[in-house]
């Protein structure tokens, strides 16, 4: 793959003599390469593809504190979205841009989920114990019958009130626990 | 036990009248659509012919909330979306019944992140959950008959105040 | 309550909003349509202006269903973000898998068996038909052919029972992996395909009976929505919207990835620009579709159908009992995945939207670093302001059929 950067400061002189050669804009984004390698952080990503040359792609890399990168939509009007949606995920401003908001998430969301500081958002499976049908754990040691035979664990055979869970009241605390 | 003898007070006619009245809100329900995502393709296969949903009353999916009294909830449902779920819901009338299709509705699924409601239980109060990633059209007409059995034999009202 | 009270109590709960956005002097209206709302597709929210019954403003809303896909796939290893991608633009699920899997086979370097090559074509061009069904279904639907909807609904059954059969679930699959495929064709594919294809030739014969030359669907879809090939360029068209538009653009065809260069098949263009142009383009690529699976069928190589590479592919089961070393690289499969070398790639493939593109960065370790997908829906739906603008709300619905954006592809 073709790959080249540019600084915030020369893209939109670059973009338009892109332009001019016959290249489009086909997918524009941002990434945060923290981690990924030193120096600069944030950068949007620009797929070009032109009609003999093939396919190209390149790095702008954004200045200053929030991260900002001149806007390419009047160039390649494609772009509006797409910068809207960088915007969005990783924070990058585009100047220029005529109307730079928050384009997936709702309005009111604070920060930049695509970040590699933000975290995924996940929220912790809870396994409620079922309060009558309990299923031993793998691994643990079967319980058997008085004639030795196994018994079925989910209490089919054999002696339901061994398996069949603990008492009501005893259930309803241990819900109550852990909650 | 039902919307006759709460009103009136239960003696055998009234129950016997609840009876009627479960079995013709059950035989014909009106389903929302609230299409989200991949399920609500599978929603709408099965209502096309091979699965044809009319059999149980029910191939009016109504436009307006304000006609439906069934909401399926087909896909996942996200952040933005919630409060837009949630104001459909206020607007059915009762009584109303929802059901979660799906295991993105009902938990999440495979999207455990910031973006996504973990289950659309936090929002309205669900009647029935149809697992799978998008169920077949078989489970959610069995889901619908499971809500028919609800229907016929229980008492809405009752779980509304506690939901 | 007095009726003072009662006025007031109407401009508090928001009755005033609607009152104030109504302007007398300018005749205008603002009319929220969506996200619930049965011709929006999903839940696609359009915030329209109108003069009397034109369109004078179209602002789309989107991210009704965002779902933080890019993010969860940081989150899970190469192998299992299949898993999340398949569920991205619903309809096109193939697409999606084959996107990203070449992504990662490039930066893997790794070949892909002539057999795996041409199994993933068989599901993806299968899968462009299923996807057209669902858009000629509610195109139709949209334009009052009820009927439509009910013959698109029959004949994508029959390709769901095949992908059915084939990967043991009718949607979200998550058949196509890195490397190739998850399983082999099973016995009786052949004759499967076959049956498809001898259904589908008539059935199409069925659909252009009922909308082609209808009068009712011409007058109502010729001259609608009107997109110029300058306005399509401009704004990132792709696929059967800018083949109706004019621009000749077909990447299977230009830039041809898999097997694609081995077939023989013609790429529609058509330069109205309307909804019955993009119509008549879908219809002929349904055509072409079923040509180029008659020569994938007669095509398909044997040999294996993944990579067998140990440190990519779990060994089979039966391995496992008897070897060690087996048992090892199905340990470190299963728990940890592989890790690919760093570097990054940008893959597109031509789904039944357009351009889908993937562009993927490593940074050497067992999950992805970025997975960012250039949905064709996308680029797309920014076409509706512009040809809707000028035109009757009424067409405004018959506007988003034909560009049949899938939410899930835009939101993603």
């Amino acid at each position: 793959m073709r790959s080249g950067w540019t600084m915030a400061g020369n893209w939109r002189e670059r973009a338009r003599t892109l332009k001019d050669e016959g290249w489009w804009l086909v997918s524009y984004c941002g990434l945060d390469a923290l981690g990924l390698r030193g120096g600069s952080r944030f950068e949007a990503v620009a797929q070009f593809r032109h009609a003999t040359e093939g396919h190209r792609c390149i790095h702008v890399v954004a200045e200053g504190d929030p991260p900002t990168i001149p806007s390419i939509a009047a160039i390649w009007p494609t772009a509006n979205w797409m910068e809207r949606e960088a915007y969005d995920m990783f924070g990058i401003v585009f100047e220029g841009h005529p109307a730079l908001t928050r384009i997936l998430m709702p309005d009111e969301w604070e920060g930049w989920p695509l970040r590699k500081d933000y975290g995924v958002g996940k929220v912790t499976v809870e396994f409620v114990p079922q309060p009558f049908l309990q299923i031993d754990a793998p691994g643990q040691a079967s319980e058997t019958d008085g004639a030795g035979r196994e018994v079925d664990r989910l209490g089919q055979s054999g002696a339901p009130e061994r398996h069949w869970g603990t008492a009501p009241g005893a259930a309803d605390t241990a819900h109550e626990g852990s909650r | 036990m039902g919307g006759v003898s709460d009103a009136v007070g239960a003696n055998f006619v009234t129950t016997q009248l609840d009876k009627l009245v479960n079995w013709a809100r059950r035989s014909s329900l009106w389903p929302a659509t609230f299409g989200l995502a991949c399920c609500a393709i599978e929603m709408m296969a099965t209502t096309m012919p091979r699965h044809d949903l009319a059999r149980f009353g029910m191939e009016r999916f109504s436009a307006s909330p304000r006609q439906a009294d069934l909401m399926i909830v087909a896909g996942r449902v996200s952040q933005k979306m919630a409060p837009v779920l949630r104001q459909v819901y206020d607007q059915m009338t009762e009584p109303k019944w929802v059901i979660s299709m799906g295991a993105c509705a009902s938990t999440g699924g495979v999207f455990n992140n910031y973006a996504l409601i973990q289950g659309v239980d936090q929002i309205v109060p669900v009647d029935i959950y149809i697992p799978g990633c998008p169920p077949r059209p078989e489970m959610l007409i069995d889901g619908i008959m499971l809500l028919h059995e609800q229907i016929k034999s229980g008492n809405y009202e009752a779980k509304r105040v506690t939901a | 309550m007095t009726s003072a009270q009662a006025i007031d109590k109407l401009e508090r709960d928001g009755h005033g909003a609607y009152v104030e956005s109504y302007d007398p002097d300018a005749q205008r209206m603002t009319l929220n349509m969506g996200p619930v709302h049965p011709a929006t597709h999903g839940v696609l929210r359009l915030l329209l202006e109108l003069d009397g019954e034109t369109v004078t403003k179209c602002e789309p809303i989107i991210g009704y269903l965002h779902t933080g896909m890019e993010k969860e796939c940081e989150d899970q290893n190469w192998r299992q973000a299949v898993t999340i991608v398949t569920r991205m633009d619903y309809l096109a699920q193939f697409s999606n898998e084959l996107v990203y899997s070449r992504a990662v086979d490039r930066l893997l370097d790794i070949d892909v068996p002539p057999r795996g090559r041409y199994i993933r074509v068989l599901m993806s061009e299968l899968n462009r038909l299923s996807s057209h069904l669902v858009w000629y279904g509610t195109q139709g639907l949209d334009m009052g052919a009820m009927s439509a909807l009910f013959y698109g609904f029959r004949e994508r059954e029959v390709i769901q029972d095949f992908n059915e059969m084939v990967t043991g679930l009718r949607m979200n699959n998550g058949y196509i992996i890195p490397g190739g495929v998850w399983e082999d064709l099973p016995d009786g594919w052949e004759p499967a395909v076959e049956s498809i294809l001898a259904l589908m030739s008539r059935r199409i014969e069925e659909y252009e009976e009922l909308l082609t030359f209808n009068p009712v669907f011409l007058e109502r879809t010729r001259g609608v929505g009107v997109i110029s090939k300058e306005v399509a360029l401009a704004l990132g068209a792709s696929g059967p919207i800018a083949r109706a538009s004019g621009i000749d653009l077909d990447l299977r065809r230009d830039a041809p990835y898999e097997v694609y260069d081995k077939l023989t098949f013609d790429v529609p263009t058509l330069t109205e620009g309307d909804v019955y142009a993009r119509y008549q383009v879908r219809m002929i690529e349904m055509r072409e579709s079923l040509k180029i699976l008659r020569q994938v069928v007669d095509g398909m190589p044997g040999g294996d159908y993944k990579n067998m590479d140990p440190k990519l592919t779990p060994p089979p089961r039966s391995e496992l009992n008897r070897s060690m070393e087996a048992v090892i690289h199905h340990f470190k499969l299963m728990t940890q995945g592989y890790t690919v070398p760093e570097g990054e790639v940008y893959e597109a493939v031509e789904s039944p939207r357009g351009e889908l593109g993937c562009y993927t960065v490593s940074s050497g370790g067992t999950a992805p670093h970025r997975v960012h997908v250039r949905d064709p829906s996308f680029a797309n739906l920014q076409l509706l302001p512009p040809a809707a603008i000028g035109g009757l709300v009424a067409d405004l619905i018959a506007v988003i059929a034909s560009l049949d954006p899938i939410m899930g592809g835009v939101d993603r």
